[in-house]
């Protein structure tokens, strides 16, 4: 794997001349990776395909879900259940272990949310997604009603036990992957029209404050911030311009893995997490780096 | 008889565009803001119809009172909901995205004639298809099973704009408007044949171009009881000026009227009566005019009393 503008210390997250593997391709927009520790398989969409993937190493890939509802990001709960930022489909859903579908989300005060874009679980079992309406505009991912009701975007808290909706935020353009640090005091949330990452302090009630830019996304290249995921040592890695972003704690750039195609997001996985997935809009790649990332579920 | 233009509402700032009347008001789209707006009579006032529509273009009902428009920023048709909602029909011509629909008509079959140039600016977010070789008059039309889909209609045409089809079924009449071309900009009568296919078309007026540039053209049109078109056409920089023209259905100009103001895009007939003209502009104004003579005929709704 190709990788530029490094840093001291990128070396000893990303090694030199790691492979980078393909293991699926021929998608039509792929995105929401996730790695399921109890099974040890991948999960990820193709949004316009209208499909859950999932990939056991060696083994092969067989379709989860189609349709979907064109579904976008994917986590796990602590109970190890599916919860997916349904995007197209307006809600946020959870797959029960017996494969049913129950809906977490799907209106704020009466008004239906936007579309869904990327969801994390924290420990105490609360659920945040990022709320962009661009579902909604991008031709090729409507759902069944594309009329925006909310007037503000932004992101969403849902209490742990799923009775109280609470925006947690509502001046993005954009937002889109999000992140905790791994002692879940921070929240970092990206924007992709803004091309950054802002940082938020997480409070005791789950609600978040003092937000700053915490970092700009530089360059000619393809690429926007779009799928963040943090490592245990707290590092950021964000797509952008001709890749992946690593970015230190405080916020400078260690360096880019630079992937073929556009990248759209990425998963820790394997049994120790230091393989990461790679979704592009075509395919799902995979890297062994050396930092392990925050584990899911 | 010198057409009295009256201003009613705006400008807003930016085109408005796909007047339609619904019965009681008049509904106007404002293209930079993404919202319809709507105009009563009775009350003298404009009220927001809907927000965020995504640079919806033209505006047409169906003959049982659905309300389809041209959301070109999205690059498709939709259809706005009484419920507030809005479903996408159909989004793909064999397969592929299709281009930015500007304009519609609605013909007595419930299908959706639709003009799909290439447009200015491209929709949001990642672009995932490029646009069509080819920017034709597409019609939206149910299938047998009662889904919906996507056919091309016209192989001819560069720049499609206005589109109607005529009171009898038998002739639909399309605006092209490439300025940047050597074609003129032509207002063109296709008739419509038995198994709806185009038969070749007739050119019933030609714009033309000189050192100011290419002459406007016809934008949005809307028609007479007695099958006139009444077509918005010209602007101030180049030809005979921004003016609406009445045209008989063999291309005969029967009337032109100056606008007061620059680039008008579209008109329809509406008010109880259907003999009020209403006309958006470039500039985003409304405009109404009493005194035209004429009666409008719109397939949605019926005219109440005269």
């Amino acid at each position: 794997m190709d990788t530029d503008m490094t840093a001291p210390g990128f070396e000893r997250i990303v090694p030199k001349h790691a492979p980078l593997d393909r293991i699926a391709y021929g998608l039509q927009f792929g995105e929401g990776p996730v790695w399921n520790a109890r099974q040890g398989s991948l999960l990820w969409v193709d949004i316009v395909g209208d499909t859950i993937w999932k990939w056991i190493p060696g083994k092969g890939t067989e379709i989860l879900l189609r349709p979907s509802g064109k579904a976008n990001g994917l986590t796990y709960d602590r109970q190890g259940r599916l919860v997916v930022a349904g995007w197209a489909s307006r809600t946020v859903w959870r797959m029960e272990h017996d494969g049913s579908i129950v809906t977490l989300a799907s209106h704020y005060q009466g008004k239906k949310i936007n579309t869904p874009n990327d969801i994390v679980v924290k420990s105490d079992g609360a659920i945040y997604w990022t709320d962009p309406p661009m579902a909604m505009y991008i031709p090729g991912m409507a759902g069944d009603d594309v009329q925006r009701y909310l007037d503000f975007i932004g992101v969403f808290h849902l209490s742990p036990d799923g009775a109280t909706l609470t925006p947690v935020a509502d001046d993005f353009i954009n937002p889109n992957g999000l992140a905790f640090s791994p002692d879940e005091s921070l929240l970092y949330i990206n924007d992709t029209s803004r091309r950054h990452i802002r940082v938020f302090e997480v409070q005791a009630d789950g609600t978040l404050r003092h937000g700053r830019v915490f970092y700009e996304a530089r360059g000619d290249e393809p690429g926007n911030p779009d799928g963040m995921k943090v490592d245990t040592e707290g590092h950021v890695y964000c797509t952008g311009p001709a890749g992946i972003h690593v970015i230190d704690p405080h916020g400078n750039l260690l360096g880019r893995m630079k992937i073929p195609g556009h990248v759209t997001n990425m998963a820790w996985g394997g049994a120790d997490w230091r393989s990461l997935y790679i979704t592009t809009r075509d395919s799902v790649y995979r890297v062994r780096l050396q930092v392990p990332g925050v584990p899911v579920s | 008889m010198d057409w009295e233009f009256e201003l009613i509402a705006g400008p807003y700032g930016g085109t408005t565009e796909g007047p339609a009347w619904d019965g009681e008001a008049l509904l106007f789209t404002h293209i930079p803001e993404s919202r319809i707006l709507r105009y009563d009579p009775r009350a003298g006032a404009v009220a927001e119809f809907r927000k965020y529509t995504n640079r919806t273009n033209g505006l047409a009902f169906s003959a049982d009172g659905h309300l389809y428009g041209c959301q070109s920023g999205s690059r498709r048709i939709v259809r706005f909901n009484a419920d507030g909602s809005t479903s996408v029909l159909a989004d793909r011509l064999d397969g592929r995205l299709h281009n930015h629909p500007n304009d519609l008509a609605v013909d007595r079959q419930g299908r959706i004639w639709f003009t799909d140039p290439f447009g200015r600016l491209p929709a949001p977010g990642p672009q995932l298809q490029g646009l069509l070789e080819h920017a034709s008059v597409l019609r939206l039309e149910r299938r047998p099973d009662r889904t919906w889909m996507i056919r091309r209609m016209t192989y001819d045409t560069t720049s499609p704009n206005g589109i109607l089809v005529s009171q009898d079924q038998q002739t639909l009449y399309v605006a092209q408007s490439g300025y940047a071309e050597d074609r003129p900009r032509e207002l063109r009568a296709y008739s419509i044949r038995e198994d709806g296919t185009l038969g070749p078309y007739s050119v019933l007026h030609t714009f033309g171009v000189d050192h100011r540039g290419p002459h406007r053209g016809v934008d949005g049109m809307c028609l007479d009881t007695e099958g006139n078109i009444i077509a918005c056409a010209g602007w101030q920089q180049s030809g005979p000026g921004p003016m609406i023209y009445v045209f008989s259905p063999s291309g005969q100009v029967l009337e032109t009227h100056a606008m007061p103001v620059d680039r008008p895009t579209n008109c329809t007939f509406g008010d109880a009566d259907l003999r009020t003209l209403y006309i958006t502009t470039g500039g985003g104004h409304l405009y109404r005019v009493r005194n035209t003579g004429r009666q409008g005929w719109l397939l949605f709704p019926a005219p109440r009393g005269d």
